[in-house]
């Protein structure tokens, strides 16, 4: 069994296809088809929690010694051939399962499988191990899957509302004795409780904790999660949810268009504080529109962003759960949980 | 800036953690609602930072800060609460003074005016007023980590443009305090006035308020610092055992009748629920047989109004719901209140709309 300390998503990829470091995806439309290739480690170690404590997880990770859970997220293009291999470094069996797209079947401990399919419906996925479910899933062994309109670079779906930076929200929640009994090859028994929640992989840090504004370790700084606009800046947010609770995701500053609910177009778009988020994969899009807020008085203009900035103010607004057990570690520590922030910028 | 009154050592949990002890700080023990110096990263008023306030509001509200409200359940136990008293009309000044209401006293404001709301906190305590839904100037969110939360007086400055429903809670260790109570219906009438939900938008004769909350009263006697410095307090896992609709016992028939939450309207005349789930669980909101209209959620209205009988909601969703009975009788209002992981049903409230 590895014992591997947390290491930090990488930024290694394909160019325009695999995030980077940065969150604010940039995303160039084709005019053809490509074949999009991405190799897949499967390996464990352990991630210290905000409480000191180390909890056992598995990941779809971008290296042989390294541990990303969530795996890197992904972004193809309809119609793209997609060509995933996944290397599973453990003794145990995992899969590669996109709902309605690919299953890779059994890859045995040891074992190596190229997988190959065509980038289906445009939407927002959870790739993830389907295997000893929803255990594998849990213990950190899922990503996000984009899939963007063939030839557009604004757009969630054919006609959707449009935006001009696109970010994955990938949640999941942990119960170390889950986690510890998968590493056991055990089967979870007992109430699932959990005690740790995070978004991309990571949980808050507030203004004079250890590890605040370590973008390694504190979700209001890590440039994947952390929403950075300039007014207009109109941000489509892939919320996913690996874990199995219920989520509600609140954003301050600006009302969220809510677009998408488990994959479905919704009939109407409407303006939400709050936008629904099931558990055990469910999904939501939307866009955060970056508009200034609308009940500031005196009201929010860009020049008055540019004073905010040339006096050191931050105009800023935080992202939470507000199902707010989300936003503790170990039972305690409010703000150490899945939230994050909303940075205005000026022009 | 940080980690403020933090002078005590790790202290006794109240749940076993699952070892290991990395967060910089004491523990979250100590008793009672008045637990005084024991909080980490709370953030004081940085006052170079206050923005100059209108000299002329439209609208103020004052807000004291109350730790000791009794509430009385159908089963007689009597569960502490805490809100936010209404200073303007009677309530306590600080945290020891008494005076709120649970849920809080409501603020109702029109559409366009420049509203101040006053928080005023006793000593060696910290809380916000969050104006949920609204969107204001950061300074103004009631945010700690990103302004500051209050200790001694502050005053938000907001203006609301868009008529709906909202609410208001304190967002200073917000797991606890939101839970405890403090939290109150926050109303944006349009320029028409009560009557109209907003603008371009249907008329109603009768309003009522379903605020659905589920409360653990375990949590109940916790600190109001509890966990800020780390430790296992249990916030992660809330496991209600009261069922309260706008205040009140809703697992019996306490509701049934309360003013404000049941109704009696009339063929013919217009019924407004602003439905708010209060809780942290998904709630279901069962109609009884009624079909309502939603017309507006969160404080926006829906581009298309959609019909309903029953409705989904989780954590802090807000619901205008129009009804326009056709039938005489009772219809029973249901609320079940559903564990965000299992969806096991935990409990429910009733109260019920009589149409003659």
């Amino acid at each position: 069994m590895k014992r591997r300390d947390f290491l930090k998503a990488g930024s290694a990829g394909l160019a325009g296809t695999i995030l980077g470091g940065t969150g604010l995806i940039s995303w160039t439309p084709r005019a053809h088809a490509a074949t999009i290739s991405k190799t897949f480690y499967i390996t464990d170690g352990f991630i210290t929690q905000p409480d000191g404590v180390s909890v056992y997880f598995r990941g779809f990770s971008s290296s042989s010694n390294g541990l990303n859970a969530p795996g890197e997220h992904m972004i193809v293009q309809e119609g793209d051939t997609v060509r995933i291999t996944v290397i599973n470094t453990l003794g145990t069996s995992h899969s590669f399962v996109i709902d309605g797209m690919v299953d890779s079947g059994r890859i045995s401990g040891g074992q190596s499988r190229t997988i190959q399919f065509t980038a289906g419906a445009p939407g927002s996925y959870l790739y993830y191990d389907g295997r000893n479910a929803p255990y594998n899933r849990l213990t950190g062994l899922h990503g996000g899957f984009a899939v963007m309109p063939q030839g557009s670079s604004n757009q969630v779906y054919s006609g959707s509302p449009t935006f001009v930076q696109q970010y994955f929200w990938v949640f999941n929640e942990c119960d170390p004795a889950w986690n510890n009994a998968v590493r056991n090859r055990q089967t979870p028994s007992g109430r699932y409780t959990p005690r740790y929640f995070t978004i991309n992989g990571l949980s808050g840090r507030p203004p004079g904790a250890p590890g605040a504004m370590d973008p390694a370790i504190d979700s209001m700084a890590d440039p994947r999660t952390k929403l950075d606009g300039h007014l207009g800046d109109r941000t489509l947010i892939r919320c996913l949810n690996a874990g199995l609770a219920k989520h509600s995701v609140h954003t301050h500053g600006n009302h969220m268009e809510w677009l998408t609910s488990n994959g479905q177009v919704r009939p109407a778009v409407w303006e939400k504080d709050i936008v629904p988020l099931d558990g055990n994969g469910g999904g939501a899009d939307v866009i955060y529109p970056f508009d200034p807020v609308p009940d500031a008085w005196p009201p929010m203009t860009n020049t008055t962003l540019r004073q905010a900035e040339n006096e050191g103010r931050h105009s800023a607004y935080p992202m939470h759960l507000h199902d707010e057990m989300t936003q503790t570690a170990g039972g305690g520590s409010y703000m150490f949980g899945a939230m994050t922030d909303i940075y205005f910028h000026s022009r | 800036m940080f980690n403020l009154l933090k002078n005590k050592p790790m202290m006794g949990r109240r749940r076993s953690s699952m070892g290991g002890g990395g967060m910089d700080g004491g523990g979250g023990g100590g008793g009672g609602g008045g637990d005084m110096g024991n909080a980490c990263y709370v953030y004081p008023i940085r006052p170079a930072e206050v923005p100059a306030l209108d000299p002329n509001p439209d609208v103020v509200f004052s807000r004291g800060v109350d730790m000791n409200i009794p509430l009385t359940m159908d089963d007689g136990n009597v569960v502490t609460m805490w809100g936010f008293s209404d200073t303007a009309n009677g309530g306590g000044m600080d945290g020891m003074g008494g005076g709120a209401t649970f849920p809080s006293a409501a603020m109702r404001v029109t559409e366009g005016q420049v509203a101040h709301t006053n928080l005023q906190v006793g000593m060696m305590m910290y809380h916000t007023i969050h104006h949920h839904g609204i969107e204001p100037d950061y300074r103004s969110d009631g945010v700690g980590h990103l302004s500051w939360d209050v200790n001694g007086s502050y005053t938000y400055q907001w203006r609301p443009t868009q008529a709906g429903t909202y609410f208001y809670h304190c967002h200073t260790n917000t797991v606890l305090h939101a839970e405890m109570g403090m939290y109150g219906a926050l109303i944006v009438d349009p320029p028409e006035g009560i009557g109209t939900l907003f603008s371009g938008g249907p008329n109603y004769d009768v309003e009522v308020f379903w605020v659905v909350d589920e409360i653990d009263s375990s949590w109940h006697t916790l600190p109001w610092t509890a966990g800020t410095c780390g430790g296992d307090v249990g916030l992660n896992d809330l496991n209600p055992d009261y069922f309260v609709i706008t205040g009140v016992d809703g697992s019996g028939n306490s509701a049934m009748n309360a003013p404000a939450i049941s109704a009696t309207v009339q063929r013919g005349q217009k019924l407004l629920a602003r439905y708010i789930c209060a809780g942290y669980h998904p709630q279901r909101l069962r109609l009884g047989g009624l079909t309502g209209t939603i017309y507006a959620s969160d404080g926006r209205p829906l581009p298309v109004p959609v019909q309903v009988t029953e409705i989904n909601a989780v954590s802090a969703e807000r619901y205008d719901i129009i009804f326009e009975p056709t039938r005489t009788g009772t219809y029973l209002i249901e609320t079940d209140i559903i564990h965000w992981i299992t969806g096991e049903v935990l409990g429910t409230t009733r109260t019920r709309i009589t149409v003659t």
